[in-house]
């Protein structure tokens, strides 16, 4: 094969005829690297983008976990708290409990009295007639 | 009873509230640790800032400048203390302008409280002093120093004794320098409360042993309530001093002077750390612990007498049950009710400005009057009228509604009287004096007018409890008291000349009641239970007022109850644990006084033979002597086998004339000197004479004898004869004198003695022609 003169002199033609100064080959690998290239930063975005989300996911899933740690403590208190306020309550009724239970000892004592008043009455009823 | 409350549902202040006090019966002032003064609108549920106080005044209490001073009304800009954590008190005018700030105090100023007639404040403070205060703040001086804080002070009824906290003990100090101090222990724990009521003079106290308890004013222990579940942070009296409030962790007590509870309340309301009733008695405040102000008032108050049963069913509605019928009536009023009282077939209620009188037949148009000034404070009850009792003075009411009478006496404290220390009946009133208690004022009911010259009735001792008897002419008119050692006095309100007679009829007597239709008393006696069927007996015959008394054994009763009512033959009493108990009375001794009344004798003694109880005969006695109807009497002596007594009456019977009669009457009484004056009246010398020899009065019968020019040997021969008879000699020295001069001669005197009874006889026999003549033409 003759040495084309053009390519010692450093130029060379592509198939469009166009004149180059860079050989096609290097010229071919160069333009391939460039698209690997591409794809690689194009393959790391997609990466980061995945990556992102899913550390997005986890905190968000963090922060639903945190709440909910959250509630469970309160609904653990309130728990708690709900059983001191039914003693208290309970106190409360009790009280009102003995209260009304004298409330009705009182009556009861008061019953009793008028019912000794109605026999006492009663009795004397019949022993008027029947001294009449 | 019971109260209700109402709580709003957001509270007003941020933070806790200290302290409330009323203005009226509708307005409230309420301080806070937010600084802010709120004021509460009862009438148009508004609540509104009054002032912001500066940042660094923490309020602790409130205590407005009393309105009324005895009768007179304060005409003074309305003013109160504040006191605050910061050792000052404030004079803060209604507007909220603080007129006044002194520095009082190390350390808070824990109470501050006017006296009752407003002429002295007194501090109490952290730092263990209490110093009084002039009206315009300036200090009169330190009434104490002691080691720890006083938590509580509380005038006394006349303002001139303070009572206070000082740890666990309560001391009562006059604010004379010298005057002797009382001191006890009241509580296990710190006192925190204290208050002094000035119309039953009891004192109330609440602790961190979370009791409160009840002392009268020496210091004795009247009530200690239960371990309750939390510390007492407050307690107030009612003013009237029937009722007193307490106030703790999310609880609200309403409890009976005796101490026991009408009713609990539960309310949310963090600690209550002031309670305060208005001045008529229906609204009480409390300052809580979260911010909040409770409103309550007393319904559910009931009234009975006979088959009505009358109940508060709101503030401004009465429910009326008849239980013969269960007929249900509603009462329905403009204003708050005040009082009510229940008797003698007429209901009164006072509201706030009205009076409104019901007759038990006709429950739909009651009379209603005006009333001048607002807070009726007592009611009383005759048959025929009623009596109103308001700041300023004391009404007599006609149940048509007419005003009869008004009553001034000089001292008057008509806002500190109460069932106990006044009595009224269909013609009388009476009063015990405050200044002086052992005096009782009388008046005419009709005129208002003071009975008997002005001059009170006075007893030795002070006097506890009065009554007036309810039936019967007004000349017979009786009044029973009980006095400091708990004795019980007889004696009658209307006299002529001499002072009438005070009779005991009873000892360790607790509790008393007349009854509504006739002239019998009840009462509790030690612990028995028991009914005077005739008092006035101990004015005529002393020694039948055993035989006349009828008793109950009092072990159905639990310990001193009290005697609310005596109606027909029904008593109602409280016992101490706040039930009510009833006890019948036999209904033959009414009876038996009805006929006394209408000299019914034949019927009284068929009621007697009928009945045949000792006490009846004893009660027939007494009532026919006091009556004069010597038959009757002589058969009721009989019956009960008094035998001395009927061999009496059949003398008195046999006396020649009826002056002689009447004063051996008299003496059969043991009115000595009545008999004597009547028989020289007559004109009856020798008679007198005999009479103080009877008796064994010699000096009188000679000095009779000697003035008269007569029967003086007669006097020295009875008088030989009795000293002979004991083996005496004579000593008396005008005996000694006369008999020098005269000759006894028994033959003589017995002549002129027969010559006296023989004149005095002819005289009789001639009034009696002469009256017959009389008569005839």
């Amino acid at each position: 094969m003759a040495k084309d003169p053009l390519a010692e002199a450093g130029f060379y033609f592509d198939e469009l005829n166009k004149l180059r100064v860079l050989e096609p080959e290097v010229s071919q690998k160069t333009s391939e690297l460039k698209e690997e290239c591409k794809e690689f930063v194009d393959k790391i975005g997609q990466f980061q983008k995945i990556v992102g989300g899913l550390i997005e996911m986890v905190d968000e899933l963090a922060k639903e976990a945190e709440t909910e740690k959250m509630k469970a403590i309160g609904a653990r208190n309130l728990l708690k708290s709900v059983a001191k306020q039914r003693e208290a309550q309970q106190q409360q009724l009790q009280a009102l409990i003995a209260e009304k239970k004298m409330q009705l000892e009182r009556y009861r004592i008061e019953y009793e009295a008028l019912s000794k008043v109605e026999s006492e009455q009663n009795e004397f009823i019949d022993q008027f007639i029947l001294q009449k | 009873m019971r109260l209700k409350t109402s709580l709003p549902k957001e509270p007003k202040h941020k933070e806790l509230v200290s302290c409330v006090g009323w203005t009226t019966a509708d307005e409230l002032y309420s301080c806070s640790e937010d600084h802010q003064i709120l004021k509460w609108t009862l009438l148009t549920n508004e609540t509104s800032l009054v002032v912001r106080l500066p940042e660094d005044i923490y309020p602790v209490d409130l205590h407005w400048f009393p309105k009324t001073v005895g009768a007179k009304k304060q005409t003074q800009a309305e003013i109160y203390a504040l006191t605050s954590t910061d050792g000052k008190f404030h004079l803060v005018s209604k507007m909220g302008r603080i007129e006044k700030s002194v520095e009082a105090h190390k350390g808070a100023v824990l109470a501050g409280r006017w006296n009752y007639d407003g002429t002295a404040l007194i501090t109490a403070g952290e730092d263990g002093q209490i110093k009084i205060w002039s009206k315009s703040g300036m200090l009169r001086s330190t009434l104490v120093s002691q080691g720890s804080p006083v938590y509580s002070v509380a005038w006394g009824p006349d303002s001139d004794r303070i009572l206070y906290s000082s740890g666990r003990q309560l001391i009562i100090k006059p604010l004379q320098p010298n005057a002797k101090v009382i001191q006890w222990k009241a509580h296990d724990g710190l006192v925190l409360k204290v208050d002094w009521n000035s119309v039953n003079d009891l004192i109330l106290s609440g602790g961190e042993d979370c009791k409160y308890k009840v002392w009268d004013s020496f210091g004795r222990l009247l009530h200690s309530s239960s371990s309750q579940d939390y510390p007492v942070t407050s307690l107030s009296w009612a003013p009237d001093g029937e009722v007193f409030a307490v106030g703790s962790f999310n609880t609200l007590r309403l409890c009976d002077k005796t101490g026991w509870s009408y009713a609990l309340e539960k309310p949310n309301t963090g600690s209550v750390f002031s309670l305060a009733w208005s001045a008529d008695g229906t609204q009480l405040a409390g300052a809580c612990g979260n911010g909040h102000v409770i409103f309550a008032h007393v319904v559910e108050q009931h009234w009975e007498w006979k088959n009505f049963v009358i109940t508060l069913t709101k503030r401004r509605t009465m429910q009326v049950r008849n239980v013969l019928n269960d007929a249900v009536d509603v009462l329905e009023f403009r204003d708050r009710v005040i009082k009510a009282s229940l008797a003698f077939d007429h209901l009164v209620v006072a509201t706030s400005l009205q009076c409104y009188v019901y007759n038990s037949r006709n429950w739909n148009t009651p009379l209603i009057f005006d009333l001048k000034e607002g807070t009726i404070s007592l009611i009383l009850q005759a048959e025929k009228h009623f009596l109103l009792v308001d700041g300023s003075g004391l009404y007599t009411y006609s149940y048509e509604g007419r005003l009869i009478s008004t009553l001034k006496f000089p001292g008057m404290r008509a806002d500190i009287l109460n069932a106990q220390t006044a009595s009224l009946s269909n013609d009388t009133i009476a009063i015990r004096d405050k200044t002086d208690e052992k005096v009782i004022f009388l008046f005419d009911a009709m005129t208002g007018r003071p009975i008997g010259e002005g001059k009170p009735l006075t007893h030795k001792l002070e006097v506890l409890e009065i009554a007036l008897d309810q039936c019967g002419p007004s000349t017979e008119r009786k009044i029973a008291l009980i006095d400091k050692n708990r004795d019980l006095y007889l004696t009658s309100v209307r006299h002529l000349g001499r002072e009438p007679k005070i009779c005991k009829i009873g000892s360790m007597v607790h509790s008393m009641a007349w009854n509504d239709t006739a002239n019998i008393l009840c009462g509790i006696q030690d612990d028995q239970f028991t009914v005077w069927y005739y008092p006035s007996v101990v004015f005529t015959d002393k020694e039948l007022l055993p035989k006349t008394i009828y008793t109950k054994d009092g072990s159905e009763f639990a310990r001193a109850p009290h005697i609310l009512s005596y109606v027909g033959a029904k008593v109602t009493l409280r016992q101490r644990d706040g039930s009510l108990v009833y006890s019948s009375v036999p209904i033959y001794p009414a009876l038996l006084h009805e006929y006394s009344a209408s000299a019914r004798w034949e019927d009284a003694l068929r009621l007697c033979r009928f009945a045949k109880d000792q006490h009846l005969w004893a009660c027939l006695a007494g009532m026919a002597m006091a009556n004069r109807d010597l038959n009757t009497a002589e058969m009721a002596y009989a019956a009960i086998k008094e035998l001395p007594r009927v061999q009496y009456i059949n003398f008195i019977k046999e006396q020649p004339s009826k002056d002689s009669s009447l004063a051996h009457m008299l003496m059969f009484s043991g009115h000595v000197q009545e008999a004597e004056a009547t028989l020289l009246q007559a004109g009856l010398i020798y008679q007198a004479i005999q009479v103080n020899i009877d008796l064994f009065n010699w000096n009188r019968a000679l000095e009779l004898a000697v003035k008269h020019k007569t029967h003086v040997d007669t006097v020295l021969a009875y008088r030989e004869k009795f000293l002979q008879k004991f083996g005496r000699k004579e000593t008396n020295k005008r005996f000694l004198q006369y008999s020098e001069g005269v000759e006894v001669d028994w033959e003589k005197i017995q002549a002129k003695i027969e010559m006296e009874l023989s004149k005095e006889r002819e005289k009789a026999a001639n009034t009696t022609v002469r009256s017959s003549v009389a008569s005839r033409h």
